[in-house]
């Protein structure tokens, strides 16, 4: 067996560490994909009778880009147990108050309603931004891609490629920007 | 000795024509450039229009009358802040279609486009100089992360 058959094999039958960089990334839709590597549907061995999850290190999670007016519209709901105990979090509110909060929440939703589901979850680790524990860093052997490619902003590409970009637009010769 | 300096520039800037004026009336567009040449007793005083900056970088125009964003044939998204950066002005406002020349339904696609860079906060740089640059410093939910999806424009082509 060659050297690169054989590592795959140790990692289809160990427990990998993934890490996912959150950043202007889409928890509802990365959550899916997390969820993946949270059951281990992502190896040839996967069976339901087959415990082979791995766990996923998710950072910058304070970073999560939400669609549109996703903020202001997506709403959390809990309740108390007692009359009127019924509370509505708006996301963005949530957000302020635990940055880790939405991933989690997510993720737990995209492992679907079965018993594998908490364990699974324990396997996910979901921190605000790139500081990871060292025992945890040590751990780590695999990133997994970011769905969304992180935009740039205009104060932060460099001036020579500002200068040189091709221009699409011709103006008319007698206008003048202002 | 200030005072009688002042008035010594004053003359020199209103009543001596031939010095160079830093003041104008109106607005100075630079748009001609005055050159002077001298041939033996002939001097000609032309207006030259100058060439674009940027002439070298345009892109070639088609012949077919499709409009520049159409026959670049490219797929823009609100995050290519340097292909929307062309269809506005210095405080970010979209230039019209009379000056643009895109067609009907890009120059709508592009306006609705550049409303959403400025959103989620790619286009700081091109805002009034009121408006906070850095987007982490406003408040409430307008500070975090925001992208949108550009399928729910509802102008295309299919």
């Amino acid at each position: 067996m060659s050297i690169v058959r054989r590592s795959q094999q140790w990692g289809t039958f160990a427990r990998m560490w993934h890490v996912f960089d959150a950043t202007w990334q889409d928890p509802y839709q990365s959550s899916q994909i997390i969820a993946k590597y949270l059951l281990g549907r992502h190896k040839p061995i996967s069976h339901p009778m087959n415990r082979c999850g791995d766990h996923v290190v998710v950072i910058n999670s304070s970073e999560i880009a939400l669609r549109g007016d996703e903020w202001q519209m997506r709403v959390y709901f809990h309740h108390d147990t007692y009359h009127g105990g019924a509370s509505w979090t708006k996301a963005w509110e949530l957000h302020k108050k635990d940055p880790t909060m939405i991933m989690k929440k997510a993720v737990y939703r995209a492992l679907g309603n079965n018993l594998t589901r908490h364990q699974a979850y324990a396997r996910l680790h979901v921190f605000l931004d790139d500081k990871i524990p060292l025992e945890i860093q040590q751990n780590l052997s695999s990133q997994i891609k970011q769905l969304r490619p992180v935009p740039q902003r205009l104060d932060q590409i460099s001036p020579e490629e500002l200068e040189n970009f091709p221009q699409i637009v011709k103006l008319p010769e007698t206008y003048v920007l202002t | 000795m200030a005072f009688a300096r002042c008035i010594a520039k004053f003359t020199k800037n209103y009543f001596l024509p031939d010095s160079s004026r830093s003041i104008s009336i109106t607005a100075t567009r630079n748009i001609k450039e005055i050159r002077e040449v001298k041939e033996n007793n002939t001097t000609i005083i032309e207006g030259i229009v100058k060439p674009h900056p940027k002439e070298h970088l345009m892109l070639k125009s088609c012949d077919n009358g499709a409009c520049p964003l159409c026959s670049a044939g490219v797929n823009v998204k609100h995050t290519d802040v340097l292909i929307l950066k062309q269809f506005v002005r210095s405080d970010g406002c979209m230039l019209p279609r009379r000056i643009t020349g895109l067609c009907n339904i890009q120059q709508k696609r592009v306006g609705i486009m550049v409303t959403m860079a400025h959103r989620a906060g790619l286009m700081g740089t091109l805002k009034p100089k009121n408006c906070r640059m850095d987007p982490k410093k406003r408040r409430d939910w307008r500070k975090y992360n925001t992208y949108y999806d550009e399928t729910t424009i509802k102008q295309s082509y299919y």
